[in-house]
């Protein structure tokens, strides 16, 4: 049921290949990210997990092509990724909408910005307001919305902009422990409904095996890839099982572990 | 039941004390008329209170008060909006970029520190006694306000947010539009907030020194003439016209930024 | 740091550009002196004018010293008064509503509407332009004292009442301490409106000062010296605000943003 040994797929959306990533500071280079290699299938759920502060966040601001690449290569869909790109959503970990805009406007900022006519996004964004459970909020301003429902204004926001690849960073992080797991059920129902390849970030290991199908394991700085895990236990997971239980000490042990170590 | 009571308990309490501080004030006004040498220079509230209505139908000098009051509002406007609108687009240029404050920002800081009010002699010796002038100096009154607020929104525009827009596929030039633009306008606002009080300060001073109509002239008018009670009475009607203007501005910003945390 | 260089590079060669234009563009005579003179004139009239009394009467530093000296006993009255009086609105219910319609009754007129009715009782002596530098800088300074007791975070007053403080310890120890960067932002909106009230003031009737300097000037059409004048009273409107934020930094720690 467990295996640990690298996936391999088919229908590979996007690779990482031998990438890294260096910041330039005082006393020289400091490495985050030391040669990544990963292939992602599609509609995979992807789980980037690590205990750390270091290179998650920074991965996913290279896929979504807010930070430059250092050494080697993103590529998806066999095209090489050069800056900012259209198959490509974010989900924050601040809610980051727009304060001015109503959770309407937050929504459909994204076709409007690319010319879509006016008809045609105010439907779709009503589809993705209806599926995130704000139907009826469409007027509020965010200011007006709880934690809960502003990132679900977010998630609405990557979605109807119809990337193929949505990358989301720790959007849970400020959540309170009930919202969150209300959050963690609908981002897998809106996952399993809509079929993209999401990449998730977090800290939380019972969170990543509740979303994952497969959790890939990043050291501290620099971050590399330490262990992958694939997840077949069924959806959607309990808690409590024992398999849950068994994987989630084996996980936990290997953080430690290593944080020992360092 | 109870809190409803307690509430109008307390706004009778309020009403009580502020009507009888007004009342002492008053008083003591009318009695130092009276008795001192104050009333020899000072016209007494009951005098004063007549005056201002009087001066409703009675012209004062070429107008009526309210004639008076409207000569002030339209310069004032004139100038204000003059220096919004220059001052709103010059504060978004050199927040948006920093070529532009480099080359601008070390001359603007020469003219920022100098009170609109100062450029009068200036103005008139370049204009000359006339409209133009005054709007001049209402003009140079608001607009380093107005920059400066504007700059500093334009410079803090949250990074994030202009990340997250170019994600979701925005282009350069809809950047500026969609993003800085609705960042400032709560700068924007609260520069057209001292702006305004500046502005209103500025026409006043302006026409005591060069107009011969107008609610500063009125009061200067009073002084000169001896009639301290037309003095009293343009007081009075700037105070309250400020007062509307003020209160207009702060309305329209809670309508039109139901979103910022600061308007709610 | 290579790109902060470069503009402020280009900040000095703006300025100097700028001063350079203005100054061929006023001898070359495209604008008449009459109207425009020269940086070079400017500074020859702003040495003159600093031992010469001419055309108003004074020397330049007898009309900075007595501008001044307006500026700063008004501002220190009205900010010695205004302060105290806000903090006691502030905290004491039954003051408040006496005080506050009175307030609300002056706080709109402008400062400089005062200076007529202050020249009647007063003459166009120095106390005048005191009484409307005093008005100027008092409203502003109950205004923000008061916002800033009223802002005390409840939690704050509630930890120290547990920890046995008294009404009055609670006043000093956490309302004013936690006003005071509100109050400071009183003092430097007091301190611009001092300024600006006194050049109205000093422009619609005086004897010496800044003000005077330059309306005399503008009367016998002395555009040099009025120009000298109105960048002498930016650059110590300039100087007087940057004294007041060295105050503010050495007092007021934590809690102030920027």
């Amino acid at each position: 049921m467990v295996s640990t040994k690298p996936v391999t797929t088919d229908k590979t959306i996007i690779k990482l290949e031998n990438l890294s990533k260096s910041f330039q500071v005082d006393q020289g280079e400091a490495l985050i990210l030391d040669d990544i290699n990963l292939a992602i299938e599609e509609n995979e759920f992807l789980v980037l997990f690590g205990a750390g502060q270091c290179g998650k966040t920074t991965l996913l601001k290279m896929l979504a092509g807010l930070e430059s690449i250092t050494d080697g290569q993103i590529v998806i869909e066999d095209k090489p990724l050069v800056g900012m790109d259209p198959r490509v959503g974010m989900v924050y970990q601040t809610t980051a909408l727009f304060p001015w805009l109503t959770v309407m406007g937050n929504v459909e900022f994204g076709p409007k910005a690319r010319g879509v006519s006016k008809k045609e996004r105010r439907e779709k964004a009503q589809y993705y307001i209806d599926l995130v459970g704000l139907n009826s909020f469409e007027k509020h301003f965010p200011v007006m919305l709880s934690g809960g429902m502003q990132q679900r204004v977010g998630i609405a926001r990557a979605y109807c902009n119809d990337p193929e690849i949505i990358l989301m960073d720790e959007p849970f992080g400020h959540l309170d422990a009930q919202t969150r797991y209300m959050m963690e059920e609908e981002v897998e129902k809106i996952w399993e409904k809509e079929k993209r390849t999401v990449i998730f970030v977090t800290n939380n290991i019972e969170e990543a095996l509740y979303l994952a199908d497969r959790i890939v394991i990043l050291t501290e700085c620099p971050a590399k890839i330490k262990k992958e895990y694939k997840i077949d236990l069924p959806r959607p997971r309990n808690l409590v099982s024992p398999d849950f239980l068994e994987l989630r000490e084996e996980i936990s042990a290997l953080v430690e572990l290593r944080e020992g170590a360092e | 039941m109870t809190n409803t009571l307690k509430i109008s308990k307390n706004t009778r309490e309020t009403w009580a004390y502020g009507f009888f501080g007004i009342l002492v004030f008053l008083f003591m006004w009318q009695l130092a008329c009276l008795y001192t040498n104050f009333g020899k220079i000072f016209p007494t509230p009951v005098y004063s209170l007549r005056a201002f209505l009087e001066a409703f139908i009675k012209p004062i000098g070429k107008y009526t008060l309210l004639g008076h009051i409207a000569i002030s509002l339209k310069r004032v406007l004139i100038g204000y909006a003059l220096s919004s609108v220059s001052g709103i687009l010059i504060g978004l240029a050199m927040g948006h970029s920093k070529m532009i404050h480099a080359i601008i920002y070390p001359i603007f800081s020469i003219i920022r520190p100098i009170p609109g009010i100062a450029w009068i002699p200036l103005a008139i010796l370049w204009i000359g006694i006339g409209e133009p002038t005054i709007y001049f100096i209402i003009f140079m009154g608001g607009f380093s306000q107005m920059v400066m607020n504007t700059m500093d929104g334009a410079q803090h525009v949250s990074k994030e947010l202009i990340g997250v827009a170019k994600v979701l596929g925005a282009r350069e030039n809809q950047i500026f539009r969609k993003i800085v633009l609705p960042y400032c306008v709560p700068y924007i606002f609260t520069g057209l907030q001292t702006s305004l009080s500046t502005s209103w300060m500025a026409v006043l001073a302006a026409e005591m020194i060069t107009a011969r109509e107008g609610a500063g002239w009125l009061i200067l008018a009073g002084m000169q003439t001896g009639r301290i009670e037309n003095n009293v009475i343009g007081m009075i009607s700037i105070g309250g016209v400020g007062l509307i203007l003020a209160s207009l501005l702060r309305d329209s910003e809670r309508r039109l930024c139901r979103w910022s945390v600061r308007s709610r | 740091m290579k790109e902060k260089t470069k503009y402020i590079f280009i900040s000095i060669a703006s300025l100097l550009t700028f001063i350079l234009i203005w100054q061929l563009v006023s001898t070359t005579g495209i604008i008449s002196a009459r109207k425009l003179p020269d940086p070079v004139k400017l500074f020859e009239t702003f040495l003159y004018k600093l031992t010469n009394k001419n055309p108003d009467g004074n020397v330049l530093g007898v009309h900075i010293w007595m501008s001044l000296k307006e500026a700063l006993i008004g501002f220190f009255f009205g900010i010695v008064i205004g302060v105290p009086l806000g903090i006691s609105m502030a905290w004491f219910d039954k003051f408040d509503k006496f005080f506050r319609p009175l307030f609300d009754l002056i706080k709109p007129i402008p400062p400089v509407g005062w200076v007529p009715i202050m020249i009647t009782f007063f003459g166009i002596g120095i106390m005048s332009k005191v009484s409307v530098i005093f008005i100027a800088a008092f409203i502003p300074a109950v205004i923000n004292s008061y916002s800033g007791i009223k802002q005390t975070k409840d939690v704050h007053k509630w930890v120290a009442r547990t920890f046995g403080a008294s009404n009055g310890q609670v006043l000093f120890t956490v309302a004013i301490p936690s006003a005071a960067p509100m109050i400071f932002t009183g003092a430097r909106v007091a301190l611009n409106g001092s300024w600006v009230s006194l050049v109205a003031a000093e422009l619609i009737a005086s004897t010496k000062g800044l003000g005077y300097m330059i309306q005399t000037a503008r009367l016998v059409g002395r555009i040099d010296v009025v120009f000298v004048g109105v960048l002498v009273i930016g650059l110590f409107g300039a100087a007087m605000m940057e004294g007041l934020s060295f105050l503010e930094r050495k007092f007021v720690k934590g809690g102030r943003r920027k």
